[in-house]
């Protein structure tokens, strides 16, 4: 299998499948692991940092561990390689800006990815479609069993899994759950949402990650604190405020398409119709019309669209993606036009015939 | 949404701003550029609990003397000293969080409220005889006693018995 494979297969957590999947696209779960005996992936001496890469690679890639699953040397892999596994979230901006020995194994459904030598030495993360926190926590404690069964985890009995930055000592865990919020943000109650997460210690950030801009009305919810609680506790946390956020726009998109109903479809057909007819379009201009063309489809406006075809847009029209499976480099200029043509060939199609 | 020009005249916005100040409503335009201009979005290498600020609070807090002679103390197993943690807010080896517990343990307070790891620990080792894993319980109450910190010992003895109890039906 090769990685630009990726581009043309449907991702676990883009089949748009699970609880609440009209408004939760998924559920995230990452440990942060590091060996005993080693120093912190920063303090390797760049041969026992090749070492390391290769010793986990042979753990990990067992079907007794993770089954069907391939390990990527990121040393090797391209520019266009490296930053199409972050547009389908397999590794961080970190991992892809790195410079020393370091891969990342992916399960083929990719629902499993752990990424060796990180920050940490062992980055597992599990995704899933839908609000599925129980079965991502299953999943990714399997992983997590099976690796501690053949590699000694620094671990101390006081302060939990030892990791190279403090805030993620303890539980190494960061369970994320990814929502879509077009009713609340137009109903500009999003603030809202952010001040009650803000209370129980969560933290709410953008598409990609610490740091990013929500875009596409895509906010992830995630824990902040990773020492102290059990980890069933800190799941408990986030499966405690979810269904409220998701009632919430749930109820301001009734309350739109009451009030407001010749607005929200406008605004659902105008996104529909630049997206089946534009020459030239940016992928932040994609991002923010598939988001309406999204709320289109779960509120039956569009229900001619196949909702994993739609899902399916907002990676495959990120750069990368793009690039891949236009099998060519391309300008930025390029791109966008590009872009537009791929989008009207998958709408064309994607009445209700997307992937599989 | 409709399409807005930024403030600067040049650009897109992209950023929405809604200000109530004094009941009076106020919406600003941004583009990136010019948010990021005005510390609206944060740069993508900051983390919404800023590490870096926590640190330095750390620094101030400690009196100057003894400030000089925790940032020296180095880790015996890495070579790294607390004032090189202190400045890239990374640690260098797992042993660190003992080789600088007097200046790790505050900050983790204020991280995470507290010092006391409760969630899962690693499974044993394939193959790793139960008796090896009671030695090290045994030596890991031992510590949490001297430490004093009796709560964890009382996990500890828990662990102890279960593993024992389970061993004695295993050969029932």
């Amino acid at each position: 299998m090769r990685l630009t494979d990726l581009a043309h297969q449907s991702g676990e957590w883009l089949r748009g499948v699970g609880a609440d999947s009209d408004i939760v696209i998924s559920t995230r779960i990452r440990l942060a692991r590091n060996v005993a005996g080693y120093p912190f992936v920063a303090r390797l001496k760049p041969a026992d940092q090749a070492d390391l890469s290769q010793r986990l690679c042979e753990s990990i890639v067992d079907d007794a561990v993770v089954p069907e699953c391939h390990y990527f040397d990121l040393k090797v892999a391209s520019d266009i390689e490296r930053r199409l596994l972050v547009e389908r979230h397999l590794i961080s901006k970190e991992h892809e800006e790195a410079q020393g020995d370091r891969g990342v194994a992916i399960r083929l459904n990719e629902a499993v990815s752990i990424m060796v030598n990180e920050e940490d030495h062992l980055r597992i993360q599990v995704l899933h479609s839908g609000f599925e926190l129980a079965e991502t926590w299953r999943a990714t404690n399997e992983v997590d069993t099976g690796l501690a069964r053949r590699v000694p985890y620094a671990f101390s009995e006081r302060l939990g899994y030892l990791t190279a930055c403090p805030t993620n000592v303890g539980t190494g865990m960061r369970a994320s759950v990814m929502l879509h919020l077009p009713a609340l943000e137009l109903a500009k109650q999003i603030e809202k949402v952010f001040h009650a997460v803000a209370k129980i210690n969560l933290i709410v950030r953008g598409l990609y990650g610490e740091g990013t801009q929500a875009s596409g009305n895509l906010y992830q919810i995630s824990n902040q604190i990773s020492l102290g609680k059990t980890e069933e506790e800190i799941l408990q946390e986030i499966q405690g405020i979810i269904p409220e956020i998701v009632e919430n726009e749930r109820r301001a998109r009734h309350f739109l398409l009451e009030r407001n109903r010749q607005q929200i479809e406008d605004r659902v057909w105008r996104a529909y119709g630049m997206l089946c007819h534009a020459r030239i379009i940016s992928s932040g201009e994609t991002i923010a019309l598939l988001s309406h063309l999204r709320l289109g489809v779960h509120l039956g406006i569009l229900s001619e669209l196949d909702i994993a075809a739609v899902n399916q847009l907002f990676v495959r029209t990120l750069p990368a993606h793009l690039q891949v499976l236009e099998g060519r480099e391309l300008d930025p200029q390029v791109r966008d036009v590009a872009r537009a043509a791929y989008i009207r060939k998958c709408l064309a199609q994607g009445r209700h015939t997307g992937d599989q | 949404m409709s399409q807005i020009a930024c403030q600067c005249g040049k650009k897109l916005a992209t950023i929405h701003v809604t200000e109530i100040i004094n009941g009076e409503k106020k919406e600003i335009h941004l583009c990136e550029d010019c948010a990021k201009k005005k510390q609206l979005i944060l740069p993508a290498s900051s983390s919404l609990l800023n590490l870096g600020e926590l640190l330095s609070g750390l620094a101030q807090a400690a009196g100057e003397s003894e400030n000089d002679e925790l940032a020296r103390t180095v880790c015996p197993n890495c070579g790294m000293t607390f004032a090189d943690f202190r400045s890239s807010g990374r640690f260098g080896c797992p042993n660190d969080y003992e080789a600088f517990r007097r200046g790790v343990d505050p900050l983790l307070e204020r991280i995470h409220g507290t010092t006391e790891h409760r969630g899962r620990r690693p499974a044993a080792p394939a193959g790793a005889p139960q008796d090896s894993r009671l030695a090290q319980l045994r030596s890991e109450l031992r510590k949490a006693v001297a430490d004093e910190a009796y709560e964890r010992a009382a996990r500890i003895r828990d662990q102890i018995y279960a593993l024992k109890k389970g061993r004695a039906n295993a050969t029932d």
